[in-house]
């Protein structure tokens, strides 16, 4: 009976957002009456999804397993947490948060933007159609609300036990928060595109929202590398894996479109190209969805495959993209900017990496959508390899590292003065080169893309000090959330090189009472313990691990193996020993005929340097909303 | 031709340049990163070239698997035909003879030398291709 209620509150939902979009296009002549209704109506539709959430989010934690989505992905034994974040571990229910949070942002932007916008009307019609698109797709092809009755199972079948833990729990929300967060600016400009008046200064609207979607994505994809981390026990950060490449490439087009966002509302240059980028933002959020949902390609991450889902978000993305596209193509000879691009002004550099990320998308595109090109080509199945997306990657991150340093210390619109023997830049390249070549004689590692990530890295950090100290000194006014957000980038530069040029594994056969050493620790494996919980049974080892230098540090370790109940699923718990610079990260293998284990020992250096850079970006980017509303 | 026509006309073929460069580049290392999949059928008919790196689908042939150490050998099987797979290293959770499997590595003498072996985080799931060669 609930869950009726529930279910009729989203039909409801979905019939306001219709009347909402068809309000707004009544609105062609601003009858003022109309905006206001659109603007009331799409808050009731808001509201009626948020609460037919809510209800579900009770039907999960009281296990009602009536309901077929909850009783296939939930259980009665499960903690209430995760009875919550069961609701997202599969297709509907993720789908559902999806549209919640979309439409909740978009009530968020339809209270915030005062009624006074012209663009107010046409913004939320639009915002309008596309949760009536996908509220639509969610009832007639993913609806979470589908009966078992009359026969309601006694327990349900769980969730993955992978899946059971605090940061995938909360890694799909931050994620789908990042994705829909970019829909604000694809509305806005889609509408202002609509109006074509080109006066109104659409790009203050945007940036706070487009900056705070950045965070959350940045967010979202840290918790999902961190997770990788610590619970697939392969000791990775990143595997280039289908669906992550789908959430790489919105972040990346959200990189460059707040960066294009800054020139434009600076220099009055790159506005039909911001515009342009706001668009794809979104437009690859979609795309991303289509991807992970039509399940046509093969990836750990892939929901179950069904055909008429992928037509259907195909068809749906297909007409948000092309009609916002042809108002594009429409308005695009008013947009040009008369006023060219001086060589080495701000925005010139800044137009350069625009051009490097969009290539940078490019060539993820390509690697993503290859396999599918060519088994229909071909009719042969390949995929395509890491080493792909690190050669193009790399080289790429490299070069836009060299022009945001170029762009630091560059005037606006005026050709700027960069090399002179002793200026900032000069001696930052100098002083990076000098690092690098140090590190990498030190470390005895002379890849490219080690001296390459190492100086790209310095050469960020360098430059920003001198900027720092200069201006401090000086008592002038800088950037400071760009000076944070690019020092986080130069971290991870050096944390990824870091990483992959020192990590390194090793496979080793021992039994309880044997001991291992290394160069750097001896293992003792004491003893194994066996562990009942609720939902598992546990093996878990005692390692005993003392450092060989002179320090005698000592600590223990615990890798684990469980096998859970319902599913008979089995998993590693991998042991982590975190130190500043490395982590030690063991997990348990098989046990052999003889008692023997297999077990494997590596070394991550710098891996939570990556993750920290992640932090210090979003930072910067959160002080660069306040920047911008204290300035204005 | 005036001096901003000679200029624009260089700055285009520029971009085209670049380009195209750029698209080179790509597409040269798209080819040399391509991870062909072969059923264990299609890997013994195939002709891999021995440094090539590639990816064989299929079932973990029951009681096949052997274990000496940290090393591991076992068959994989299209139920048709079956190729040995050597491997060392920690073999992952949802590995189990008569489940799916890809293993990755180079081919020598008619066996794989896996550098990698992967395991679907799915019960059910059934390696691609293997419907339709064992039917």
């Amino acid at each position: 009976m609930i869950a009726e209620v529930s279910h009729f509150f989203l039909v409801t939902a979905s019939g306001l957002f219709l009347l909402s979009f068809i309000f707004s296009t009544l609105t062609y002549k601003t009858n003022h009456n109309i905006e206001i209704l659109v603007s009331r109506v799409f808050s009731y539709g808001s509201y009626f999804v948020f609460v037919s959430f809510l209800i579900y989010i009770w039907l999960s934690i009281q296990s009602d397993f009536s309901i077929r989505y909850i009783a296939e992905h939930s259980n009665k034994d499960l903690a209430v947490f995760y009875k919550i974040s069961s609701i997202w571990s599969a297709h509907e229910g993720s789908m559902f948060l999806w549209i919640v949070f979309l439409s909740l942002w978009s009530q968020f932007f339809n209270f915030k933007l005062p009624q006074a916008d012209l663009l107010k009307a046409p913004s939320i019609g639009i915002l309008s159609f596309i949760i009536f698109g996908f509220l639509i797709f969610l009832l007639f092809t993913s609806n979470p609300y589908d009966s078992l009755l009359p026969i309601a199972p006694a327990n349900g079948a769980d969730i993955n036990p992978i899946l059971q833990d605090p940061a995938l729990a909360i890694h799909p929300p931050f994620l789908y928060l990042g994705y829909v967060g970019f829909v604000i600016a694809f509305a806005y400009n889609t509408a202002f595109l609509i109006k074509g008046d080109l006066d109104i200064n659409w790009e203050k609207i945007i940036r706070p929202w487009s900056l705070i979607a950045w965070i959350l994505l940045t967010i979202g994809i840290t918790l999902g590398s961190w997770w990788a981390y610590y619970e697939l026990g392969w000791g990775g950060y990143w595997f280039w894996d289908p669906v992550e490449n789908v959430a790489l490439m919105p972040w990346m087009a959200g990189t460059a479109l707040i960066h294009s966002l800054y020139v434009s509302s600076r220099s009055n240059s790159l506005r039909s190209w911001t515009i342009l980028l706001s668009i794809s933002v979104f437009s690859l959020s979609l795309f991303g969805a289509f991807i992970v949902r039509s399940g046509i390609i093969d990836s750990v991450h892939a929901f179950a495959n069904d055909p008429q889902r992928g037509l259907y978000l195909l068809l749906f993305s297909g007409i948000l993209i092309i009609s916002s596209l042809a108002f594009y193509a429409l308005r695009f000879p008013k947009l040009v900017s008369s006023n060219l691009i001086k060589p080495k002004s701000k925005e010139s550099f800044l137009s350069i990496n625009n051009i490097l990320f969009v290539t940078a998308i490019f060539a993820v595109m390509l690697g993503v959508l290859y396999p599918l090109i060519f088994d229909f080509i071909y009719e042969e199945r390949i995929s395509v390899g890491p080493p792909y997306y690190n050669t193009i990657i790399a080289p790429i991150a490299f070069l836009s590292s060299i022009f945001l340093v170029f762009s630091v210390g560059s005037s606006w619109q005026r050709s700027s003065k960069l090399f002179f023997i002793y200026s900032p830049l000069s001696l930052s390249i100098l002083l990076s080169i000098f690092v690098a070549c140090f590190i990498a004689f030190k470390l005895q590692n002379f890849e490219w893309w080690f001296i390459g990530g190492n100086f790209s890295g310095f050469l960020i950090l360098i430059r920003y000090l001198l900027l720092v100290i200069n201006n401090i000194s000086k008592k002038m006014y800088f950037n400071k959330a760009s000076a944070i957000a690019h020092a986080g980038l130069g971290i991870l530069l050096i944390s990824i090189s870091i990483n992959a040029g020192l990590s390194y594994e090793k496979i080793i056969n021992i039994k309880a009472g044997d001991s291992f050493q290394d160069d750097m620790y001896t293992f003792n494996l004491l003893d194994f313990e066996l562990i009942n919980e609720d939902n598992f049974d546990s093996i878990k080892a005692k390692f005993l691990i003392k450092s060989n230098d002179a320090s005698e540090q000592v600590f223990y370790m615990f890798p684990e193996k469980r096998k859970y109940f319902i599913r008979g699923q089995i998993t590693s718990e991998s042991a982590i020993q975190i130190t500043p610079f490395k982590d030690i990260y063991i997990t348990l293998g098989d046990q052999l005929d003889n008692g023997h284990w297999v077990v494997n020992i590596q070394y991550n250096y710098f891996i939570r340097w990556i993750w920290i850079s992640a932090i210090i970006m979003c930072l910067g980017s959160l002080m660069a909303i306040k920047e911008r509303s204290i300035k204005k | 031709m005036n001096n901003i026509r000679k200029q624009r006309l260089f700055n285009v073929f520029l971009i085209i340049f670049l380009s195209s460069l750029g698209v080179f580049f790509i597409l040269k290392a798209l080819n040399s990163n391509l991870d062909y999949f072969y059923t264990p059928s299609e890997a013994l008919i195939a002709n891999i070239p021995q440094d090539k790196r590639i990816k064989i689908g299929g079932m973990v042939k029951k009681d096949s698997v052997d274990r000496n150490g940290t090393k591991v050998i076992f068959k994989i099987t299209d139920f048709e035909n079956t190729i040995e797979v050597h491997y060392e290293g920690v073999i992952p959770d949802l590995f189990k003879e008569g489940s799916g499997v890809v293993a990755y590595g180079k081919i020598h003498d008619k066996t794989l030398i896996a550098e990698n072996i992967f395991a679907k985080h799915d019960e059910n799931y059934m390696p691609p291709n293997i419907e339709i060669s064992s039917g």
